[in-house]
């Protein structure tokens, strides 16, 4: 990456671009979680942003898995019947919790479903014409970005497997030559 | 995922760039199959079905495939053990689709088939075998994932016979009064467990459990989040297979 006038703001649109990335399992990341660890955790206090591990409706807790890799943590909060928005918090969705401290426990006040955001100029396919693009043998390549174990399983006709750390590893030599290719990207779901 | 590659892509230049944002899962919600690596058909921890009727199984198979042919498909429903990927093929294009279709349709998540279905793996030079069939018994078994402990291991801890080994039960206390606790357990419900860390020695190893294994699995992220050694049943405690004593209140 050049080093510009801009880069600041360059880095801050690539913090932006992570913390809308677009599938339940946060994008294992490591060149980027360092450019901007300060801002990072201002905006992270007292909210948890990341995929929920898990509800447990009688413990009243519900577990997040917030940060990347080395760094991920899974944090607990309980919930109450004043918790708003409970039933976006299930296991596999993005989600971030607001929370507060109460004595010993944390506890959520309002969770809220992280929704995916394109990158500029990035458009979405719905399955019909997705399912229309295979079918008619579309020129293109499709590209799986879940990790390799969840690619072997299944997988969408004619797909490559790139999952994140590659594609950041690789950079273009892991995508076709040509720049104007159709190039389409999926995953395991938007949250 | 999909959008950070769609982004990573767009910085390296692409111009051309889709996402199909709802993946995989809507893909095969709507009835489109989905395939198996052709490695993950030979080696991966599957249960693999041979959908021919007309005997050619006998004639040349891929390794390790049960043969069940499509017509027995409804009557072998329950042999098919549900938390495993299964992974499909036969001559024909329809039946296997229909096959597919009708596993989806019962429930089963992890349904995938052959690319190519037989004629497309023998063409890709992958391996197969022939001969007499002697079982159309379905052999699968679960390996452990992160973090779990084995039913075995922890059978001998509650039994008190494995020696530096501390048993979490992490159900309410309300179901230890309704149900009873195994022997050599400790209860600290799920929730308690962040403030009751000082109750929970770090130089022995930990097992914990509830009632099927959620939120032992809970628990188990956040002791590990402290330091711990410490693995989860996942189970449903009332499973035969357990099989541990039980105090009653």
């Amino acid at each position: 990456m050049q080093l510009t006038r801009d880069s600041k703001v360059l880095a801050s649109a690539l913090v932006l671009t992570f913390l809308l990335t677009g599938c339940a399992t946060p994008p294992p990341d490591t060149s980027q979680a360092t450019k901007s660890p300060v801002q990072a955790t201002q905006q992270k206090q007292n909210v948890y942003t990341g995929s929920v591990v898990g509800k447990s409706n009688k413990a009243k807790t519900i577990s997040i898995s917030v940060g990347k890799d080395d760094q991920a943590q899974t944090m607990m909060v309980k919930f109450d019947d004043n918790t708003k928005g409970l039933n976006f918090a299930e296991q596999g969705e993005a989600a971030i919790i607001t929370w507060e401290q109460r004595g010993e426990d944390q506890f959520a006040t309002e969770i809220k479903p992280k929704l995916a955001k394109l990158p500029e100029g990035v458009t979405e396919i719905k399955v019909d014409e997705m399912y229309a693009l295979v079918e008619n043998g579309t020129s293109m390549t499709l590209v799986d970005a879940r990790p390799e174990s969840r690619y072997a399983q299944g997988h969408l006709p004619e797909a490559i497997s790139i999952p994140v750390p590659k594609l950041k590893k690789m950079g273009e030599k892991a995508l076709p030559k040509e720049k104007d290719t159709l190039l389409v990207f999926y995953c395991g779901g938007p949250t | 995922m999909s959008t950070t590659n769609a982004g990573l892509a767009k910085k390296l230049g692409y111009t051309n760039i889709r996402v199909f944002l709802d993946g995989e899962p809507a893909w095969s919600k709507a009835g489109h199959p989905v395939y198996a690596t052709n490695t993950f058909v030979r080696e991966g921890n599957i249960v693999l079905l041979d959908l021919r009727g007309d005997g050619s199984p006998v004639k040349g198979r891929i390794p390790r495939a049960v043969a069940l042919p499509y017509d027995e498909l409804d009557d072998r429903l329950d042999d098919i053990p549900r938390n495993a990927p299964v992974v499909l093929y036969s001559n024909s294009k329809n039946e296997t689709m229909e096959a597919y279709l009708e596993l989806r349709e019962e429930g089963f998540k992890q349904v995938s088939l052959v690319k190519g279905n037989y004629q497309g793996w023998v063409k890709a030079g992958e391996p197969v075998v022939k001969g007499p069939i002697f079982t159309n018994e379905i052999k699968w078994v679960r390996q452990l994932g992160k973090g779990e402990v084995s039913v075995a291991d922890f059978r001998k801890a509650v039994a008190g016979e494995l020696p530096n080994t501390f048993v979490i039960d992490s159900r309410t206390k309300d179901e230890i009064a309704e149900f009873g606790i195994f022997k050599n357990t400790v209860n600290i419900p799920l929730d308690e467990i962040p403030k009751r860390l000082g109750d929970i020695p770090k130089d022995k190893r930990i097992f914990i459990h509830c009632s099927s294994g959620a939120r032992a699995d809970l628990a188990y992220q956040e002791l590990l989040k402290h330091g711990y050694d410490v693995k989860f049943l996942l189970l449903d405690i009332t499973d035969p297979s357990c099989d541990c004593e039980i105090i009653k209140p």
